[in-house]
């Protein structure tokens, strides 16, 4: 594996906190990688640190064999940035924004028509393009920000937590873009909060108090998962009491709904479902999920070194 | 497809800055209007409303003499249309309530006497009470009020010699501004005080507004240079300027018939060099300022002050202490206040001003230099 | 829930001025930055007019006159004219202010008793100077005159036997309360009411326009917290480091220049909260006006440079022309002005500023209740 994208051991703290605390990930052209954690686990100030935004106070970043914050080796142009807060003029509208980004890249007229107009038709966004962006709804600011980030054909594309106020179907067509791009051969760092979504990135990393908990594919850590999930519905308090007394058998509880979703050790998961019953609860077995995953991991603390490859 | 080469690259950029930053102020033609409409409303206002020349000044008379020399004195001082009489207190003590009340401005009192001591020969006192809490007014009142009554001294000594003439004379005669008319003198500093003031405002907002909105963040990730952010933030601005200046500078030849004594292209360039120097500034102070609120505060305070007291557009920076000379030779008003005075009033060329060009330039590359150096291009 | 609401937003908005590091060094040493440059950079002694003297006579009499001409230090001598036949090139270039030329004959004449006419050529760009040189230049040669006249006369007299000695018209002016003209003492009643301008006005009007254009007012609007005390709550803090600041430019003032507080501080502060009254009700209005940090910025300097330069703090507000006089009947900074000078400097008390402050409450209650009208059909 030859990494596009190399976070090693980046450590940074502000004033008020300290945001990543030795974080190393690499990915190789042509994978999707999601950076997954709750908000204030380090994840913007990592893919801050990778475009070249912010300087690590320890650690390195190399984008495309270069240091990010080097902005006369030419690293920007094989990067693509797509902030989380609203960075594009609100007053320009859609093709003034992206013609003002194409010239920063100094693409030609030509080049400029051809990409625009492609992602333009691929964003959907052909018939607002000379709606002012700050009348744009969430979703096609998103799709927006994305094409003025994708104008240079970057080697990389940065995006941090694209789907953040973006409706259901809107991430769909978000998602399916980048796996498009993905199969041209560019590598991808997503960060996001959502843990349904980690399952959509080829490789994640979980990231809790700015390091790495786990990485590895998705579907492969899940169905590692050594735990049993049940959704224990009604008869709260005397469900919980139960609960309360099953101890360490119990390894995380979280409110799903009106219910609740727990993971129990695989070896006591028969003599509690039969106790939670008896109280008067309905208990069903769930598959194990991204979610359970993390509650798991956070829930044991960020005890280094437990990284997977 | 060919790269294309550095200084072509640099240049695009530069344009592309430059063309988003022209389309933000066109879409906002409230703040257009303003740029444009404020300078030539504020000349017209303070074109017409800061004047030293003092006209009917409200005076007090206390009259203890009640004699046709004491009378003669008081018409002395209003003859002309300095001064006005409001009130006859029979008390000097009364004069003091009267400044308080802001009735009068200064009193007169002829003592008891007056006549019979100046009949008899001898020292003939009069006495001349001025509200010093209002400083220019106070001068010039003091000025005109004792040179009036100096000059009816000499009438009454000329008729005790029989009228003959004064064996010494002055023949003065006032160069440039004949009239004396407060608006030659003002109009080229107020100029030079809007400009340097719009100017500075304009661009102080432009990157603390960017980096509120979260706007630098995108465009840090893009290969534009500081230099380009800069300039390109610079230059629309710039057009915007000159407009104003070719504005302002109409109104003040056309309303207070300023002359142009000089060449155009002299005038144009140290506008130019001018109004580059204070877009800049305005551009440092945003690049260091971090919210639009500091950057208000720093942006006034920073073209305020050395607009108005160390221009030298109301109070000539020779007589200021070694220290304030320093300060205000740093800032670009005071050579262009100097450098539009001499062109307009004198007719001066570049052989008499390349000292203000001189000072022009430094200050507008070294507001470049500092205002790309202070824009740091990370997130903090 | 009121009182705890308006507490927070206070709270809110002391802890923002607080942890910006650049907001809170600004409001505080603006003033302090301000008053030293007023202070000491404002000076109305026109004490060193450059004068350029060509002798045409090169006697005795006219080198006696030349000398005592530049004696009191009034006139600087810079040497002789380089060229006596074009006099005002010296002008031109500014070597000099005034170019004095004696006329060739001039002991002679004054022996012989013919009249003799010094030509005084003076600049007039600067008004001021101009009007003060010429008046010097005359004073002097006119007491010459007198000298010379009393010295005839009293020859005549005593040739013809006459016991009467000649008279004397002697004329003691007296300033009140600035006996010696220092800028300070009536520059600082500007600056204060600007200062509080400056901060008050602009800081409510940015606040503001911040919140509204950050989206963070919606937020608040939609908490149970009313109109009213948001406003009061966003001013409060303002009007708090404008106190201050008028209590620091009080004590540095009176400590550094001597500054007198001869009236009562009770009617300083009325007066100053009366006149708060009026900055912030103008603040809230123009956010009101304006919908981005930037216009309200412009919009505000708009209305406080004509309030700032035409409330008689530098040029006498009864020198405007008369369709200029209503905007100095509503100008509030006008007042204030009034209102220190006369507490500071007169000793006047509530009877004799009864005009200044019926008309600051006047206007302070109306633009306050007319922004609080707009501000409120601007939310719904």
């Amino acid at each position: 594996m030859n990494p596009v994208v190399a976070a090693d051991g980046l450590a940074h703290a502000y004033a008020a906190a300290r945001a990543l605390d030795g974080l190393s990930f690499a990915v190789p052209a042509g994978e999707l990688y999601g950076l997954v954690g709750a908000d204030g686990a380090g994840k913007t100030t990592a893919l801050r640190i990778l475009a070249g935004l912010i300087v690590p106070q320890r650690g390195t970043a190399r984008v495309a064999g270069l240091d990010p914050a080097d902005a006369g080796s030419g690293v920007r142009e094989s990067l693509g940035y797509m902030p989380q807060r609203y960075s594009l003029y609100g007053d320009l509208s859609v093709a003034e924004n992206l013609r003002f980004f194409a010239r920063l890249f100094c693409l030609s007229r030509a080049v400029y028509a051809e990409r625009s107009a492609r992602l333009l038709a691929i964003t959907r966004l052909e018939r607002f393009a000379e709606r002012p962006a700050q009348q744009l709804s969430g979703g096609m600011y998103k799709k927006l920000a994305l094409a003025c980030a994708l104008l240079h054909r970057p080697r990389v594309l940065l995006l941090d937590e694209p789907t953040n106020g973006v409706d259901p179907v809107s991430r769909l067509d978000l998602w399916q873009l980048l796996y498009e791009f993905v199969a041209e051969g560019m590598a991808v760092v997503v960060s996001t909060p959502y843990m349904d979504e980690a399952e959509r990135c080829h490789r994640v990393g979980l990231v809790h108090h700015g390091r790495l908990l786990l990485e590895g594919e998705p579907q492969t850590l899940v169905a590692a998962f050594p735990e049993s999930v049940l959704r224990v519905v009604g008869a709260a308090e005397r469900a919980e009491a139960v609960l309360e007394r099953a101890g360490a058998d119990v390894v995380a509880v979280a409110p799903l709904g009106g219910a609740l979703r727990v993971v129990v050790r695989r070896d006591a998961v028969a003599a509690l479902a039969a106790a939670l019953a008896a109280e008067g609860a309905g208990v069903e077995t769930l598959r194990p999920s991204f979610e359970d995953l993390f509650l798991v991991r956070a829930a044991a603390g960020a005890s280094p070194g437990e990284a997977a490859a | 497809m060919s790269a294309p080469g550095r200084l072509r690259r640099f240049a695009i950029r530069t344009g592309a800055v430059a063309a988003k930053e022209a389309t933000h102020a066109v879409r906002d033609p409230r703040t257009l209007y303003l740029a444009l409409g404020m300078p030539v409303v504020l000349l017209v206002i303070f074109g017409f409303g800061i004047s030293f020349d003092v006209e009917d000044v409200p005076i007090a008379v206390v009259d203890q003499d009640r004699t046709p020399d004491s009378r003669a004195l008081e018409r002395s001082l209003t003859t002309g249309h300095e001064f006005v009489v409001a009130a006859r207190p029979d008390d000097p003590a009364e004069v003091d309530r009267l400044f308080r009340e802001r009735t009068v401005s200064a009193a007169l009192v002829v003592p008891r006497g007056f006549a019979r001591e100046w009949a008899a020969g001898r020292r003939a006192p009069v006495q001349l009470l001025v509200d010093g809490s209002d400083g220019v007014g106070a001068q010039s009142v003091l000025g005109n009020a004792s040179a009036a009554l100096r000059a009816e001294g000499r009438r009454r000594l000329a008729a005790e010699t029989g009228g003959a003439a004064a064996p010494l004379a002055a023949e003065v005669r006032l160069l440039f501004n004949p009239a004396l008319r407060s608006a030659v003198f003002f109009v080229p500093g107020l100029i030079a005080y809007i400009l340097y003031i719009v100017g500075v405002l304009l661009t102080a907002l432009t990157i603390a507004r960017e980096q509120e909105r979260g706007n630098l963040e995108q465009l840090f990730a893009t290969p534009v240079g500081r230099l380009e952010v800069m300039l390109g933030k610079l230059l629309p601005y710039l057009a915007l300027g000159l407009l104003q200046a070719l504005l302002v500078l109409a109104f003040g030849m056309a309303v207070f018939e300023m002359p142009l004594r000089g060449s155009l292209g002299v005038l144009g360039l140290g506008t130019l060099l001018f109004l580059a120097g204070a877009l800049a500034q305005g551009l440092f102070i945003s690049s260091v300022a971090g919210s639009q609120q500091v950057a208000t505060q720093a942006g006034a305070l920073s073209s305020l002050l050395p607009g108005v007291l160390l221009s030298g557009f109301v109070f000539p920076v020779e007589n200021m202490p070694l220290l304030l000379r320093a300060l205000a030779s740093v800032f670009p008003a005071r050579y262009y206040v100097d450098l539009l005075r001499g062109v307009m009033l004198r007719g001066n060329g570049f052989d008499a001003l390349w000292g203000d060009f001189l000072g022009l330039g430094v200050f507008c590359l070294a507001a470049v230099a500092l205002a790309t150096l202070g824009f740091r291009r990370r997130l903090a | 829930m009121t009182r705890a609401g308006l507490g927070a937003v206070v709270r809110k908005e002391l802890r923002q001025i607080g942890r910006d590091r650049r907001l809170l060094p600004m409001l505080i040493f603006a003033p302090l930055v301000q008053l030293m440059v007023f202070g000491h950079a404002v000076s109305f002694d026109i004490d060193n007019v450059d004068v350029a003297v060509c002798d045409l006579d090169d006697s005795a009499a006219s080198r006696t006159l030349a000398r005592r001409l530049v004696a009191d230090g009034t006139f600087q001598p810079v040497g002789p004219l380089p060229d006596c036949t074009r006099p005002e090139q010296a002008l031109l270039d500014g070597r000099a202010d005034v170019a004095v030329l004696f006329p060739a004959g001039l002991e002679r004449d004054l022996a012989a008793g013919r009249p003799v006419e010094v030509q005084v050529l003076v600049d007039g760009t600067n008004p001021t100077i101009g009007r003060f040189a010429s008046v010097a230049a005359q004073a002097f040669l006119d007491a010459r005159a007198a000298e010379l006249q009393r010295e005839r006369l009293a020859g005549l007299r005593s040739a013809q036997g006459f016991e009467r000695p000649v008279p004397t018209l002697t004329v003691q002016s007296r300033l009140f309360y600035n006996p010696r003209m220092q800028s300070a003492i009536f520059m600082v009643p500007g600056v204060a009411a600007m200062l509080l301008l400056l901060i008050t006005t602009v800081g409510t009007a940015m606040g503001i326009a911040r919140e509204r254009e950050l989206g963070t007012l919606e937020q608040v609007m939609v908490t149970p917290l009313r109109p009213a005390e948001l406003i009061l709550g966003k001013v409060a803090p303002f009007v708090l480091v404008g106190l201050l600041d008028v209590v620091v430019a009080l004590v540095v003032s009176s400590w550094m220049f001597d500054v007198p507080i001869r009236g009562s501080l009770l009617v300083v502060f009325a007066g100053t909260l009366l006149y708060l009254l009026s900055t912030v009700g103008l603040g809230l209005f123009i956010s009101t006006v304006s919908s981005s940090q930037q216009q309200a910025f412009m919009v505000g300097f708009f209305v406080m440079m004509p309030a700032i330069l035409l409330s008689g703090f530098m040029t006498p507000v009864e020198n405007m022309p008369d369709w200029l006089q209503p905007i100095a009947w509503v100008n509030p900074v006008r007042y204030y002005v009034e209102v220190l000078r006369g507490a500071l400097l007169k000793a006047a008390g509530f009877r004799d500023l009864g005009l200044q402050f019926g008309a600051l409450a006047a206007f302070g209650t109306t633009i306050l209740a007319a922004s609080i009208v707009r501000f409120r059909k601007r939310l719904a």
